[in-house]
């Protein structure tokens, strides 16, 4: 069963027709990469997806419910949960803070609850306190709560950032290349997070990634996008083989770079 | 100018800078206006002293610039800076005495020139003692940068203890005569204008005891609160916040009318800063037309209680939820065309909305409801239980109460599910709202708590004035508040009391102040961006606090909220 499907999706700026017609199904706890070269239009499916950008055409459907014309805050709470790609924490709040504000749409507490204090209020946030402790210990930043998030060095930065998408409790969660800037152990070990997320929490993964190392690694299923349009999809080996994926990585020789142009 | 460039000269570079300065500060009258006071009686006076701080701040700077050329040469650079300072300042005489400045520098009198020259008779002496002085003020500056750091700490507190003290003469007065044995030492400390000669020796010696000692004890004395059971540690708080409470009641009793005056005016500010930094200090909404709800508190208590109004006539009880739940509602109100609005637009709009507000009040259209130009008068004091809340002694209390309700409101909410929402959508409003944060219901919850907060003010306002007037809403002060805030600290909220102790409280006491506000408003914002850019109070204290109990346990003690 399909968990995410995007149905001829179309997403245009000004002339620049950035997504054209795409088409991917997502099944339900899997692991499945978007790659392709630079500006193929990645990011922008993500967006997309989590309502930052309001598709010309097409459709995107979480279990059968359409995720076009949501706001963001809207599509988070439907489950579906995202990190970017440059990282964007909330810089001056804490790691722990950071987690909390992930957790907020969970909690119900009232604006006059709040103000009074009522016991049902501060159950909730003794709760919220101790889930989000439970969840920077899964994301490996236990005893760092109290930290800035501005001051954490940058692999906790990225953790951090999945852990405050955790938060929302997704059933789907986007990763935006999670191991940019990784060496190799580094990658690996995120690689080994990313399965136990899906393992453990039966989370389907959604994973843009440069390192073919990691993409290749962990994926399910491949699709490779290139000028908005998927060009190949398939299992890690499918893909790497694919002639077309090898061209629109490397290019082959001007003659038929000079033909795609003219098509 | 390279670096290399500046290090070489900073005798001659930073001379030039502070001699700039005491000429500013020389022509634009603030020395002769500050000269009608003594800070040591018969000694030196206000003006002086100006001059003089002025002076050894740029050669202390001189000579932590200069250090590394090694202390001969650094000597004389910090000689030269304080003979470039008076140089200019007598040049300043010079020019003055020849050619008649005050067509364009109206401050350029035969008094400041008197000041200047100490008040010398003859033009010989009072240039030489310029010099003298300016020599002599860098010479000790610099001694003072090469003392060892202990005695300079001692002898700077001790220095500006003088100081303080000396500026405050009006405050500390009232306070000490209240019993017996204090006022007989405030009789021996304070001359009618100045502190007297021996006073300001024994307050030096006095202070640098204190400093010298407390230096030795203070790591002392915090080991031992925290070697103490937590339960005593939280005994030794309560008894610590119960004394300042204790204060805070019998204050206007001490300190008369006119300080209470000034402490109303403080209070105020602080019930309109808590609100104000909901708005711009949590959710980073940048908010210039707070006066409006301000204005629409102010005006809907006088219209519902003032007799010359005469539709309503209510008590000011009465009045007073009706002008808050306004107030809250004029909030959301004024939300909701700026939700898309970021940043500079949101400034921008919201000014015009405050202006909007204060134009309406003074329209003629609308003066048999509002008052016009004229504003409303005869708002009927508050009372309860038959104590009513007239003078500044009283309305005081009435302060009290709204800082409390309001500081504890604000307490509640920063560490809640909503402060948090607040504080992510200062940080990034896109991810915020990809946390699953309602952008439209969390900015209009900001808007509306904080206009609620300024109708409360305001409403306390119009009953301690007994009237109101329209140019009582101006935009001065919601720029006010926002530099009150900025200068505490954004989003902390002892920062907000002591912003409104600094930028209302003091120009307040020192009236020679009054005049030159707006300048050392701006001279305080360029020093606390250079030197203090989160404040003088910042929040990060709290995440201190939170830092030490996560070490203690690895869990964060007692559910926060």
């Amino acid at each position: 069963m399909a968990a995410v499907t995007i149905k001829r999706l179309v997403k245009q700026f000004g002339g620049l027709v950035a997504i054209d017609n795409l088409d991917v199904e997502v099944k339900e706890q899997s692991i499945h990469s978007i790659i392709g070269p630079n500006g193929a239009g990645k990011t922008t499916v993500f967006n997309c997806i989590t309502g930052f950008y309001r598709p010309e055409g097409g459709d995107i459907l979480l279990d059968d419910h359409s995720m076009v014309g949501l706001l963001p805050d809207q599509i988070v709470q439907h489950g579906i949960a995202r990190t970017y790609q440059n990282i964007r924490l909330f810089p001056n709040l804490t790691a722990m803070e950071n987690i909390l504000v992930g957790l907020h749409s969970h909690l119900k507490a009232g604006y006059f609850g709040i103000v009074l204090g009522l016991p049902a209020t501060r159950r909730e946030e003794q709760e919220a306190n101790d889930q989000a402790l439970q969840l920077l210990n899964f994301v490996n930043l236990g005893g760092k709560g109290d930290l800035l998030a501005k001051n954490l060095p940058y692999g906790d930065q990225r953790r951090l950032e999945i852990g405050r998408a955790l938060a929302t409790r997704p059933k789907v969660l986007l990763l935006d290349e999670p191991a940019a800037g990784m060496n190799p152990k580094e990658s690996q070990d995120l690689m080994d997070f990313i399965r136990h997320l899906r393992d453990e929490l039966g989370i389907t993964i959604i994973l843009i990634e440069h390192q073919m190392r990691v993409v290749m690694g962990i994926s399910e299923k491949v699709t490779v996008l290139d000028y908005g349009k998927k060009i190949a999809e398939g299992t890690p080996a499918d893909v790497q083989s694919n002639p077309q994926v090898v061209e629109a990585y490397l290019g082959r020789g001007s003659s038929v770079q000079a033909t795609r142009a003219a098509s | 100018m390279n670096p290399a460039q500046t290090q070489k000269l900073p005798g001659i570079r930073m001379g030039l800078i502070g001699g700039v300065c005491l000429v500013i500060l020389a022509l634009i009258g603030i020395v002769e206006a500050f000269n009608e006071r003594h800070i040591v009686a018969g000694v030196i006076s206000m003006g002086h002293t100006l001059l003089l701080l002025t002076a050894a701040f740029v050669a202390y700077l001189t000579a932590a610039r200069s250090r590394h050329l090694g202390f001969g040469r650094a000597l004389g650079h910090v000689l030269l800076a304080g003979l470039i300072m008076s140089a200019m300042l007598a040049l300043l005489v010079l020019v003055g005495r020849a050619v008649n400045l005050r067509q364009v520098f109206i401050n350029a009198s035969p008094g400041l020139y008197q000041i200047l020259m100490f008040h010398q008779e003859s033009l010989a002496a009072g240039m030489a003692l310029l010099l003298v002085a300016g020599l002599l003020t860098a010479f000790l500056a610099g001694l003072l940068h090469v003392a060892p750091q202990r005695l300079r700490r001692v002898l700077i507190t001790a220095l500006l203890g003088i100081v303080v003290v000396g500026l405050l003469q009006d405050l500390l007065q009232p306070i000490l005569g209240v019993w017996a044995p204090l006022a007989t030492m405030s009789g021996w400390l304070f001359e009618v204008s100045g502190l007297s000669l021996a006073g300001a020796l024994g307050l030096a010696v006095l202070v640098a005891a204190v400093t010298a000692l407390w230096s030795r004890q203070s790591a002392a004395v915090r080991a031992r609160i925290q070697s103490l059971a937590p339960d005593r540690q939280r005994n030794l708080k309560w008894a610590a916040i119960l004394i300042g409470l204790a204060v805070l009641l019998v204050l206007p009793g001490v300190l008369g009318i006119f300080l209470s005056e000034v402490l109303t005016i403080i209070g105020l500010y602080v019930l309109l800063g808590l609100g104000l930094n909901i708005v711009v200090g949590f959710a980073g909404l940048l908010d210039l037309g707070y006066v409006a709800f301000f204005a629409i508190g102010s005006y809907t208590v006088a219209i519902l209680t003032s007799p010359e109004i005469g539709a309503y006539q209510l008590s000011f009880w009465q009045a007073l939820p009706v002008a808050v739940v306004l107030g809250t509602l004029a909030g959301a109100l004024l939300g909701i065309p700026v939700l898309k609005m970021r940043g500079d637009y949101l400034a921008i709009t919201t000014l015009g909305f405050g202006e909007i507000i204060r134009i309406l009040v003074l329209s003629d259209v609308l003066r048999p409801w509002l008052g016009g130009a004229q504003g409303i008068a005869r708002i009927p004091k508050a009372s309860i239980l038959g104590f009513e809340f007239s003078g500044p002694q009283e309305i005081y209390y009435l302060l009290i109460a709204g800082c409390f309700l309001v500081g504890f409101v604000s307490w509640r909410l920063r560490d809640s599910r909503l402060g948090r929402a607040w504080m992510a959508m200062r940080e990034d409003e896109d991810v915020a709202q990809a946390m699953g944060i309602n952008l439209v219901s969390t900015k209009l919850l900001a808007f509306a708590t904080g206009a609620g907060f300024s109708a409360l003010s305001g409403a306390i306002f119009a009953t301690k004035l007994g009237s109101v007037y329209p140019h009582s809403f101006n935009v001065m002060i919601s720029i006010n508040i926002l530099c009150l805030i900025i200068v505490g600290g954004m989003g902390s909220m002892p920062g907000v009391i002591v912003g409104a102790v600094a930028l209302v409280g003091l120009p307040e006491l020192l009236r020679e102040f009054a005049e030159y506000r707006l300048l050392v408003y701006g001279a305080a914002l360029v020093a606390m961006m250079l030197l203090r850019p989160e404040g003088l109070w910042p929040e990060a204290m709290r995440k201190r606090e939170l830092h030490d109990n996560l070490n203690g346990t690895g869990q964060p003690d007692a559910p926060r909220g």
